[in-house]
């Protein structure tokens, strides 16, 4: 009965992918020094997980929307939003800022999941008005500026090295990855949401709660990214009011590395924990090597297109038939090759 | 129909209750009591508000129009080729602006082809990977929004570049002509020329096509991938242009002229109610949406509510009219 193990312990296919290209990127920023000026040891492995723990729960809140085929455009401002709340509320008790910032994120992803859902909607459209709210919303909370913590015991407590290279926030989004990787592998929860992704008809049929999945979806997403802007506030003694894109390129990188497809129905939590390690490392080389900001912004920039082209459906086909190579010639000459059936006709 | 029987009620008396009439009737009262509940929003808005009756409001609201309207039509053309919206508009405007700034020494209009050129250039990269081999429009432009960010910090080094001192040859695109600036008149303009050309050519008629269906439109012989790359050289050849007029305008140019050009610009085309799953609107619709827009952030500027009011309401309105469209689309089909 293999069919009981799951997909990720067996250690086969394409579940094995995001831990390939992490031992790729790990075997080369140890080689690094080898290569260029700088040195890598503990601390900067320190660095990689405090980098994991900075944005990559945002990284597996889009991932989970990943999966059932759907993007959140949203998580770059719930993250803002729950860092802004949790630092608002969380004066006299963190844990009832962060609690505060979970619930925002349940009630904004139950709006937006219950809308994508009833309505049959795509959920970029529906997404992208959350998005531009809810960052009116923390330029609101914030009054455009940047809002201190004041407990900068919880500050130093987060921050403290637990076991020389984890300190306890890393460790808390490790925990938090595991947990819903669990979730994945040993409860129906995770076939579940695949096959939302792959193919909605068909789940449906086999009795899939296709609604149930898309809205508890949207709200564990939004409820964890709004979490990770909580747990980066805390950690920072600061939240910050910021337009830039930035932690969605992030994010879409490290779900795309981490084997989660665009088009839906591929992935898990521990592929996209992999590919935030990815982009971890990468981060931490550029520091070790002293590259300007510029350089980070061409290479996540750069490689967020990489990893676009390579997941692109055409592409995809071309690498597997011809198909996509006679598609991309349908689109540029009109004409199909002789012989040849038109592809995909509607 | 079999269904309308069954569920109707057996008793005597009128058909009451039938669920598909019910439904129908309240779908269609929401989504029209939701388009005169935010008229009339508007209409009181602007009416009440000390001070938006006045000659210098209605040039001031145009002037922003003049921006916006711009990368309106831009996103608009992309929407309609059913490619969603580009998240690189204010990078390419800000680039653009930095270019224009920085080559002004060399002529005013070496400037403004580069800048433009730059547009089209990285529209028709963008447009490539879109149309031609199928990827996410959004993390494409996310993604090239990215790059054109380092590339401008690399070449200017962090700093905002300044017009060289005493060159006026610019000065031009801030003048005013029957008292209106000149960027409207400019907007007005390609506004028509690019409607007649959508209207007439046959690339306006293709993308459409490509558009409401772009597996029909391969079928049918269309280069689909030459008419989405197309879409997004028009779509940024007009946000580089934006970004010309605002770099003049400002007189300064760095990555932070961007502002909210990118939401601005979605939010227009999408409350001028082009269909967000494309084949269907035209760019004066993008322009229309662009008005709304700035009158919006008009009334709210003058009622004296923050940045982050304005941007709260434009994203609750983009919001309610993608439902809204969903519903009056869903009307439309039972």
């Amino acid at each position: 009965m293999s069919a009981r193990i799951p997909d990720i312990l067996r250690f086969r296919g394409p579940a094995l992918r995001p831990f390939l290209t992490l031992a790729v990127f790990a075997i080369a920023f140890a080689l690094l020094p080898q290569y260029a000026s700088g040195e890598v040891g503990t601390a900067n492995i320190a660095n990689v997980f405090t980098s994991f723990a900075g944005i990559g729960l945002v990284a597996l809140a889009l991932g989970l929307t990943m999966i059932i085929g759907e993007y959140d455009l949203s998580v770059s401002s719930t993250y803002l939003l729950g860092g802004m709340l949790a630092v608002k509320t969380g004066g006299d008790s963190p844990a009832l800022g962060a609690a505060i910032a979970i619930a925002a994120g349940l009630v904004v992803g139950f709006i937006q999941g219950f809308v994508v859902a009833k309505l049959k909607m795509s959920s970029i459209p529906v997404t992208l008005g959350g998005f531009i709210a809810l960052l009116g919303l923390v330029y609101v909370l914030s009054n455009s500026k940047s809002i201190n913590y004041s407990d900068l015991k919880v500050t130093l407590k987060l921050n403290e090295p637990v076991l020389t290279v984890f300190t306890e926030r890393s460790l808390i989004a490790i925990g938090i990855f595991l947990v819903l990787a669990a979730v994945f592998a040993f409860t129906w929860l995770g076939r579940d949401a695949r096959a939302v992704g792959s193919d909605r008809k068909a789940a449906r049929t086999s009795g899939v709660r296709i609604d149930r999945i898309v809205i508890g979806t949207f709200m564990s997403s939004a409820a964890i990214s709004c979490f990770s802007g909580a747990l980066l506030a805390y950690s920072l003694a600061y939240a910050t009011p910021n337009r830039t894109v930035a932690p969605l390129v992030f994010a879409t990188t490290a779900a795309l590395l981490g084997g989660v497809s665009l088009s839906g129905g591929r992935g898990n939590p521990l592929g996209i924990g992999c590919g935030v390690l990815c982009l971890a490392i990468l981060n931490e080389a550029l520091a070790v090597t002293g590259s300007a900001a510029y350089v980070t912004y061409l290479v996540t920039g750069g490689l967020l297109l990489i990893v676009t082209v390579v997941d692109a459906p055409h592409l995809l086909r071309w690498w597997r038939t011809t198909k996509a190579a006679e598609n991309l010639r349908l689109a540029f000459a009109g004409r199909p090759a002789t012989g040849a059936r038109a592809g995909g006709s509607a | 129909m079999s269904t309308d029987l069954a569920t109707a009620p057996t008793g005597p008396g009128p058909v009451r209750g039938n669920p598909r009439v019910t439904r129908e009737t309240a779908i269609r009262a929401a989504f029209y009591g939701a388009i005169a509940l935010f008229a009339a929003l508007v209409v009181y808005g602007a009416v009440s508000t000390h001070g938006f009756l006045t000659m210098t409001n209605v040039r001031a609201i145009l002037s922003s129009v003049a921006f916006v309207g711009m990368v309106a039509v831009g996103t608009a053309l992309i929407m309609i080729s059913g490619n969603l919206f580009s998240l690189a508009v204010g990078s390419t405007a800000a680039a653009a602006a930095m270019i224009f700034l920085a080559l002004l020494p060399h002529g005013i209009v070496l400037a403004f082809a580069v800048a433009l050129l730059m547009g089209v250039v990285v529209g028709a990269v963008q447009g490539f990977l879109v149309g031609g081999i199928g990827a996410n429009t959004i993390i494409v432009t996310i993604g090239a929004a990215s790059l054109i960010q380092g590339v401008a910090l690399w070449a200017s080094a962090g700093a905002t570049i300044l017009p060289p001192k005493g060159d006026t040859s610019f000065a031009w695109l801030n003048g005013h002509i029957f008292t209106f600036a000149v960027p409207i008149y400019i907007l007005f303009g390609t506004v028509f020329v690019l409607d007649q050309f959508l209207r007439r050519s046959r690339f306006g008629r293709q993308l459409k096509l490509v558009g409401e269906n772009v597996e029909a439109a391969r079928a049918a012989g269309i280069r689909t991938g030459w008419v989405v790359v197309g879409a997004f050289c028009i779509a940024s050849f007009l946000f580089a242009f934006a970004g010309v007029e605002l770099g003049a305008f400002n007189e300064s140019g760095s990555l932070l002229i961007e502002g909210t050009q990118t939401y601005d610009a979605i939010a227009a085309a999408v409350v001028g109610g082009i269909a967000i799953s494309g084949g269907r609107g035209s760019v004066w619709q993008g322009l229309g949406g662009a008005i709304l827009i700035a009158m919006i952030s008009d009334i709210l500027l003058l009622r004296g509510y923050s940045e982050g009011i304005q941007i709260l309401v434009k994203g609750v309105v983009v919001f309610a009219v993608v439902v809204l469209a969903r519903l009056n689309r869903m009307r439309a089909e039972s």
